[in-house]
This record gives structure tokens, sequence and C-alpha cells, in this order.
């Protein structure tokens, strides 16, 4: 090997007076940045900080466990659960955009087939007059029903939800208390969520532009109040509570009847509970 | 090493420097807290306004409704499923009273395949001619529930009271005349309820309030099985004193509490079958002017015109007693 | 967004929410553009990674290829998007257990990768440019050397070096650009036609049969606009790979189909229903018979009987296009396919497309064109061709 020249040199300790100088400002950049001279999160004057009562004062979520059931047995499928869950929570007024619907399950004797409908049927839309008031059209009404029931939906607040996971942003989110919320400045929209739900819970909301689902009215439960649609409910098919509380109603009702949730095998861990529903509700 | 290469090197060690920090400079307040979300979602949506206010709301000033809703058959349905979301009222939003009772109430009681039978349920057609439900049903309180009189009584001792009776009901309950009933055949839980009700006085009229007054609670009883077990007998000639066929359809919403041709449902009410047409005209104009006091009654009879009520009185005193319960 | 919403028909039993089709063309459209860029790349990788040496004359042209078709990539999605203001949330605080997330940053690294290994490979061309010219294309040859005009042998073998880890490096990126979104639908358990162990597989192999038909196509019109002589060997080697790929792309779909059938799960027989009615055409007629089998038969014909020249350069261009056309009928019939089965395993929607709209076919056939019409015009500022170009890895 030859004695490398004097400009050669001369090139070689300026380019590593150069990368020293580059690799000094990275690592003072990359300083700066752990040890959080610039803008930190918590403030402590925010609400949640320091272990205190946490989205505000007058309701902690850590010490609540929300779930839902559904008595499938009762509901008479006025859906009046329908028309209030979309003036409390302002969704979209057409029959294709639901947070909470009803299903029709409807057996003729003598069809194997089972006959399902809901409320975006055109049948039920004409019945109703428009696409802002919801009715069933008796249908059924003359015909030889074998065996007939209706079974409310709603998202399920899963424990392991897919929407969550597939959120690209972080968007959607399941809270302490067990809500499946959807944070409508934050979602960019892309509709990943309301494809990777099982259950069809999920929509995208043209007017805002995100994505769009159930609450289990986080607005009224945080007030010690019940969901709109099963405050409405006339004949109590619908229940909500606080699994905390080993004596309120939706404790009870898990405990003293055979409850099942749907799409069990997916592993979603649903959290709203039903009870006579049948084999081919999914 | 090439000019081009350190110029390169740097340029990239730059952007990756940006790539790292930027996320922590553009992230948003309170991101990463309890997740991988924004924490203040939360009390933000936790702040928005309910809209249904519940029950509740609308006891401080509306009482008097609250105690009928409360203690009847819809006390399980809100206000604000009949009403709308009362956020805003009063100050900025009058509830609404439901136009269309039948659009409305219908949709939980006509009777349709898949809700459960303890749904109470009609079928729309058949049940009321299409009258409004408030005719009969009050909406805080829509059960009818008249009580159906206990019936005890001995139709042998009632047949000896009965005498006393004669002189305008006619000896087996059969009237002489056309002012006043037929009591042959009719309902003992009806004339149970209607005799005490002129005894108590909750039911005025100048003949029948001293007479019930004289009996006693056995001899309603009795006078009850006796008329009861007498036999109908079907009205025969006389002008017609309206137009039968008229009245046929007319009656069509009289069937729901009064049977078919009027031969009976619910035994709390009074049987119409073959009854005398002066009387039915007489108690119907009765209804209607409140002189006779039964809020039902008073509903159904309110929209009924002269014509009509001659017309119902004619069909119904037209009517034969054959298959009657 | 329009007013009224489109609702799209059914047959059967479907969810209310159903009844409109979230996903549309558009998204159809992005994993056939990020297919191209990884094809196009795969073809660019062919030559500077495993030396297929036939293949110099495309290579350049596919490392343009892949350019523009990546820089468009970011289109579809954004006018999809609700708030594509905020697009660059999944890049600040990515969600990483969201197939999705990795978007941005396969994106960003290959976009950066891209076009520095088509600096490095234009940098002779690119600094011979800054010396000669001195107008306003002038100056921007000038920025891009970053003031170097070194093209001495060293700084060359420097250059070859990192064209080499460039395009070593690119091969797993532009795997990972394309293949994630694969991975996204595979893993969608919701929907019995998109959950696949198979479909990143799938979209892979399909996107470089894409990818290397799309340079066949280009490289034969680019030869036709110049008036030149399609090289046969190239060609043919371009030929070779679609020829091979096809058939790994084929079994692959098929046993992903046949996988599904066999298992029979609920929901299998709507499937059933739908493949051999409404997606009758569009499955096995247009995307397998007609798009696949033809070609891949056609090509072996070719293959086998040695066929050469004119008949040759038909054949090839032909089959390409109808490897195109079948790659995007595959995007199609997984994307609405997809959608138009009901998550209840119950019923049928019908996907509406529109014609205008910003989702609509118009706006389809533009994002795919555009990046046509970004080569034309890079073709022009950085030629490709072997034949006017200094020769440079």
């Amino acid at each position: 090997m030859t004695e490398e020249s004097k400009p050669t040199l001369n090139a070689r300790r300026a380019f590593l007076a150069k990368l020293g100088g580059a690799a000094t400002c990275a690592g003072a950049a990359m300083g700066a940045a752990t040890l959080g001279i610039l803008p930190n999160a918590t403030a402590k004057s925010e609400p949640g900080a320091d272990g205190a009562s946490f989205p505000n004062e007058n309701y902690d979520w850590s010490k609540h466990e929300w779930a839902f059931g559904v008595d499938a047995t009762k509901c008479i499928g006025c859906l009046r659960c329908v028309e209030a869950c979309k003036r409390e929570n302002d969704v979209p007024q057409n029959a294709h955009q639901f947070r909470t619907w009803v299903e029709r399950y409807v057996h003729l004797e003598g069809d194997d087939e089972v006959h399902i409908d809901s409320q975006q049927d055109p049948v039920n839309i004409e019945a109703s007059g428009s696409e802002k008031t919801f009715r069933f059209a008796n249908r059924y009404k003359d015909a030889k029903v074998y065996k007939a029931f209706f079974v409310p939906k709603l998202c399920n607040h899963c424990t392991h939800p897919s929407c969550v996971q597939v959120c690209p942003t972080g968007a959607t989110f399941r809270t302490k208390d067990g809500v499946v919320l959807v944070d409508e400045t934050y979602c960019i929209g892309c509709r990943y969520c309301v494809q990777a739900c099982p259950y069809g819970a999920r929509f995208f909301n043209e007017e805002k532009h995100v994505a769009d689902k159930c609450t289990w009215c986080y607005h009224r439960i945080t007030k010690g109040l019940q969901p709109a649609c099963v405050e409405v409910c006339p004949v109590g098919a619908r229940m909500f509570g606080d699994r905390e509380d080993k004596q309120s109603p939706i404790s009870l009702f898990i405990r003293n009847n055979r409850v099942q949730v749907l799409k069990a095998e997916m592993g979603n861990a649903p959290n709203v509970y039903y009870v006579g529903i049948d084999k081919e509700v999914n | 090493m090439p000019k081009h290469i350190v110029r390169l090197v740097l340029i990239i060690a730059a952007a990756l420097v940006v790539a790292a920090i930027a996320p922590r400079i553009l992230k948003v307040d309170s991101f990463y807290r309890f997740g991988h979300y924004r924490a203040n979602a939360v009390p933000e949506i936790a702040a928005r306004e309910p809209v249904y206010q519940t029950p509740r709301y609308c006891y401080g000033c509306h009482t008097e409704r609250r105690a009928q809703w409360s203690a009847g058959s819809h006390k399980t349905v809100i206000c604000e499923v009949c009403h709308g979301p009362a956020q805003g009222h009063p100050q900025d939003v009058k509830m609404t009273i439901p136009a269309d009772a039948v659009k409305l109430c219908t949709q939980c009681h006509e009777a349709m395949p898949g809700r459960p039978k303890t749904q109470p349920q009609i079928q729309v057609a058949e049940h009321s001619g299409g009258q409004q439900c408030t005719v009969c049903h009050n909406p805080h309180s829509p059960k009818i529930t008249v009580a159906t009189a206990k019936v005890s009584g001995n139709a042998a001792t009632g047949k000896q009271r009965a005498a006393a009776c004669s002189s305008c009901h006619g000896d087996a309950g059969i009237s002489p005349n056309d002012t006043w009933p037929n009591l042959a055949g009719q309902s003992a839980s009806y004339l149970v309820r209607i005799l005490t009700a002129y005894k108590t006085g909750d039911q005025t009229d100048p003949i029948m309030t001293p007479l019930a007054q004289g009996l006693s609670a056995a001899d309603i009883q009795n006078l009850a099985a006796y008329f009861a077990g007498e036999s109908c007998k079907s009205e025969t000639a006389g002008k017609p004193v309206g137009d039968a066929a008229a009245g046929a359809a007319v009656a069509k919403n009289c069937t729901a509490c009064h049977g078919e041709g009027g031969r009976g449902g619910n035994p709390a009410w009074p049987k119409l079958v073959a009854q005398k047409p002066g009387y039915l005209m007489n108690v119907l104009k009765a209804f209607r002017a409140g002189l006779r006091k039964d809020p039902m009654m008073a509903g159904v009879s309110r929209g009924l015109s002269d014509t009509d009520i001659a017309n119902l009185a004619a069909y119904y005193a037209a009517q034969s007693c054959q298959n009657t319960k | 967004m329009d007013a009224i919403l489109h609702f799209a028909p059914y047959t059967g039993w479907v969810y209310p929410n159903e009844t409109i089709v979230e996903w549309s063309v558009l998204i159809a459209v992005y994993p056939y553009l990020t297919g191209l860029v990884a094809g196009a790349f795969t073809v660019s990788s062919l030559y500077q990674v495993f030396g297929f040496e036939r293949l110099r004359p495309v290579a350049h042209l596919a490392l343009l290829t892949s350019l523009s078709f990546m820089i468009f990539v970011p289109t579809p999605l954004l006018l999809h998007l609700g708030h594509p203001e905020r697009a660059f949330n999944s890049t600040i605080t990515p969600h990483l257990t969201s197939a999705m997330a990795m978007f941005g940053f396969f994106a960003s690294f290959y976009v950066c990768l891209l076009i520095l290994e088509g600096w490095f490979a234009y940098r002779p061309y690119i600094v011979h440019q800054a010396q000669q010219r001195s107008d306003l294309l002038g100056k921007i040859y000038k920025l891009l050397t970053l003031g170097s005009y070194d093209v001495s042998e060293h700084a060359m073998r420097i250059d070859r070096k990192w064209i080499f880890a460039l395009a070593v490096i690119g091969i797993p990126a532009a795997h990972g650009l394309h293949g994630y979104v694969g991975f996204m639908y595979g893993s969608v358990k919701a929907r019995e036609w998109w959950s696949s162990d198979l479909m990143a597989v799938i979209f892979l192999f399909s996107a470089i049969i894409s990818g290397v038909s799309l340079l066949a196509v280009l490289y034969v019109a680019s030869c036709k606009l110049r008036n030149l002589a399609v090289d046969l060997a190239c060609l043919k080697g371009l030929a070779y790979t679609i020829w091979g790929f096809i058939m790994v792309a084929l079994v692959l779909e098929g046993l992903e189909f046949a996988n599904m059938v066999y298992k029979g799960h609920d929901g299998i027989d709507m499937i059933m229903h739908y493949v051999t009615g409404p997606l009758l055409v569009p499955y096995f007629v247009l995307q397998f018979a007609v798009g696949a089998i033809t070609p891949f038969l056609w090509l072996s014909y070719m293959i086998w009987r040695g066929t050469t020249g004119r008949a040759l350069v038909i054949g090839v261009t032909v089959s390409a296009c109808l490897v195109l056309f079948s790659v995007f009928m595959m995007r199609w019939n997984v994307v609405i396919g997809g959608q138009e089965i009901s998550k209840t395993g119950k019923g049928l929607l019908s996907y509406h497309l529109y014609f205008w709209g910003k989702e609509g076919a118009l706006m389809a056939i533009l994002v795919t064109l555009a990046p046509l019409a970004l080569l034309f015009g890079l073709t022009k500022f950085l030629p490709p061709w072997a034949e006017t170009t200094d020769a440079h890895g």
C-alpha cells in the first residue's frame, strides 16, 4: 500500500471532522428530546394528573366497569330505542347508519330459511313513511308464522376490540371503564375500523367525516344516567350497569341467566350479554 | 470520501434526526397519557349535554300527569317516548302532544308476529274502526279497568224482589215501553255495578237513585242474578227509529267493549242486543251531554250526531238475541 | 362529499351499517399502484442485484417507473380519507397494532430509497448536464449534484456500492410497502373473503407480475416512440419473469380459494353463491381465464416454440396488457368483492361505481394514468435509455 498523498489525507481529516460535527449535533438534539426540554405532556393542573378523578371530578372512570344486557325475549320491536339514540347522539338522519338497531327474525311454516329484516329494509322504510322515523312493517301478519322474535343490536364494546387494534392513529380506544370511544377530532376517516368490526356496529359519519358508533351514551352514564336506548325501552329489554356493583341489574342479569354473546369465536370478548337469542343470530 | 457522499450522509442524518424528534413536537396534547389515544377526548365526550331528560325532569311541574302515569300501566314508558326529548323545555322548546295517536300507539301495540304475548296487542283494522286511541284510552293510564263486580246472588230470591221493578222494566225483565231498558239476559256483573253506582251516587238518575238507595247489597246481588238468568227477547216491529244498516257501520267502533252486535264482551259492560231503541237514544244523548257519567262513553259519544245515535239505536234494537253470551 | 348518501342495494340479510360500501374503487387502485411500484423495482433489482444483464435496457426505466408511481401512491388514499389534513396523525402517533399505521413509514422510507437510488444511478448524467447547461434546467441539475462533480473511478466504485446496497434493501422494503396491504386484508377476521394467511403473499406475487408487465409494455411503447428496435433478449427476460411469477401467483390464489371452500366456515354458502353469481365474470372469466390463464398459455407457447421477432413483441405486449388487467381485477375482486359479501354471511350487496365524484371511475383512471404522465416527463429530464445515457450501473 502506497503512502497516502497529502490531499487525500486532508480530505479524510475534513470528512472525519464533518462527521464528528454531525454526530455531535444529532446527539445534542436527541439528548434534548430525551431530557424533555421540548414540550411535555402532563401539566399538574389537568384532571387525571397524580391519580386524580378522571375524566372529571364528579366521575372517576377507574371505579366502574360497564356492561350491557339484552333480553331479546322481551323486545317488542317498537324501535323507540333506535329513534331515541338518533336524537340523543345526533346520528345522521337516514335508514342506513345506526348506532343501534333492531333485527327481526321470522320462521314461516314449511320454510327452512329464516327471514331477517331491519331498519334499512325498503319495505320497513315505506311503512314508517320516511328515513327519519322507524317502524317494522307488519309484513307477516297474514302469514303462517312458526317462530318470530326481535333482537336489538348495538356496539358490543369488546374487551379485545378489532376496531381499536386496526386504528392507525389511535383515534378509537377503550377507556378504563370499558367503553370504546372515537375521538372525532383525531380520526382521519380511513374506515379500517368499519371494515374490521365483525358486528357491523361502526359506520362513517358523512357529516363529520369520521368513524362513528354507539358510545353507550358515555355523556349520560358518566352523569349517573342510563343510555338513551335503555331509558326509553318500554318493556325493559335493554339494561345497563356496573359490573363492579355485584347487585346492579346487569350483574344480576349475568349471574341469574344463561347469557351469551355474539360471535364469541372471533375472540373479541364482547360486553353486551344476550338472553333469548337463537341459533341464527350473529 | 467523495464530497457528494459526505453531503448525502449529512442530509440523511439530518432527516433522521427530524424524523425522530418531529413526532414528539407534533404530538397533540394529552396523547399517550393513559394509552394510545388523546386522553382529553374522554372528558370532551363526557361533557356533552344529555338530550333525553328522564321523567324526573317532568315531575316538578307535571304532578297530576305524574300521578296518573306512575299508577298506570304505562309507567314503564317514559314521558319522552311519546312527547319527544325534553332538553330545552320549557324555556326554548314546547313539548309536542302527538297528533296521530293511532300511528304512535300502534308502533308498540299493533299485533305483530314476534311480539311477546305479554305485550298488549290489537288487530288495528278491527279494533276501533279508525278512531283515535285516545277516544277510549287515557294515554297516561291506558288500561281500561272497570272492576268486574263479583256476582254471588240468588236468582230465586232476586225474582221475589224484582216484583217491584216490573212496573217499569216489565215481567221477566222485558220492558213494556220504549223508554225503560230491557234487563233480561243482561250481564250480572254490569247490573251489580250499575245498581251499586246508583246507590252510592257514582251514577245519578232521578228515578233510579232513590230506588237503588232502598236496596241492600244482597238485594242488588240477587236482582242481578235473577235478571241475568232471564231470556233476552228480540225486539219486534215498531217503526225503526233510524237506519240500522248505517248504524251497523258506526257500531263497528263499539264491538271492542260491547261485543259483536252488542251481544256482550267484557261482562263489566252492558249488552246492547235487542235493547229498546228509545232508551238507547236517551242514554247516548245523556252520555254525550255529560249527564250520565262515564269517561269512556263520554269520549265515544262526543263525536256522534243525532242521526248516528238514531241509527245505532235502530241497529242494536234490530239485533237477534241468538248467540248472545 | 355528496349530500345524498349512496346506499348499496342488497339481497338477503345484511347489517344496516353495511349498506354503504366504504372502500371504493380508489382503495382498489391503491394496492394496484404500490404493486406496480414493487413490481417495477423487482425488474430493477433483477439487474442490479441478481445480475440479469439482459435487463439492462429497462433497468433505469424500471427505477423511474417505480418512482413515478410511488409519487402518486398517496393520492388515492388522500382522496378517500375523511380528514386528509390529519393524514400525518398515523405517522406522528402510529398505532403499532395497526397494519395501516405502517404505511407512513414504508411509504416515506421507500420514496426516499427510490430517489436515492435513482440519484446514484443518474449521477454521471446529472453531473454532465450540470456542466453543459446554463439554463433553468441546468440550475436544477447543478442543485442535484450536491456541489460535487466527482465522477472519478473511485467515486463511481463507491456509487456502485451504494446502488447495490439500496437495491438489496429495496427488495424487502418493497415487499413491506406492498405486503402490508395484503396483510391488512388477510388479517381482517370479520370478512371470510379476506381473512387468509396467504393474502399478503398473493398480493406480492401478483404485484410482481403487474410491475414486470408494466415495464414490458412501457419498454415496447418507448421503443416504438423512439423508432428503435426492441431488444428481444431483454423482452424475453421480462417475459420469462412474468411467466414464472404467474405460475406462483396462480398457485397461491388457487390454494387460497381451495382452502376457503374446503374449510367451509360459516358463510361459505353465500360466498359460493356470490362467486358463481355476481362475481363469476369478474373473477373466473376476467381475472383468471382472460387475464392470467390466457397470457400464461400464450407465453408458454412462445417459450416452447422459441418465438422471436415481431411475433414475440406482439405476444409479450398483449400478454402483459392482459396481466395488467388481471391484476387490477384481482384488487377489485378482493376489495370490492369482499365488501359485497355481508359480514352476516347471509346476504350480498352491490357496489355501484359512479363515474364522477371524488371516488369515482374518472378519478380512478386519472390517478392510474397520472404516474405515466410524470414518467414521460421524467424520461425527458433523466433519460433512462441505455443507448443515450452514459453507461453506468
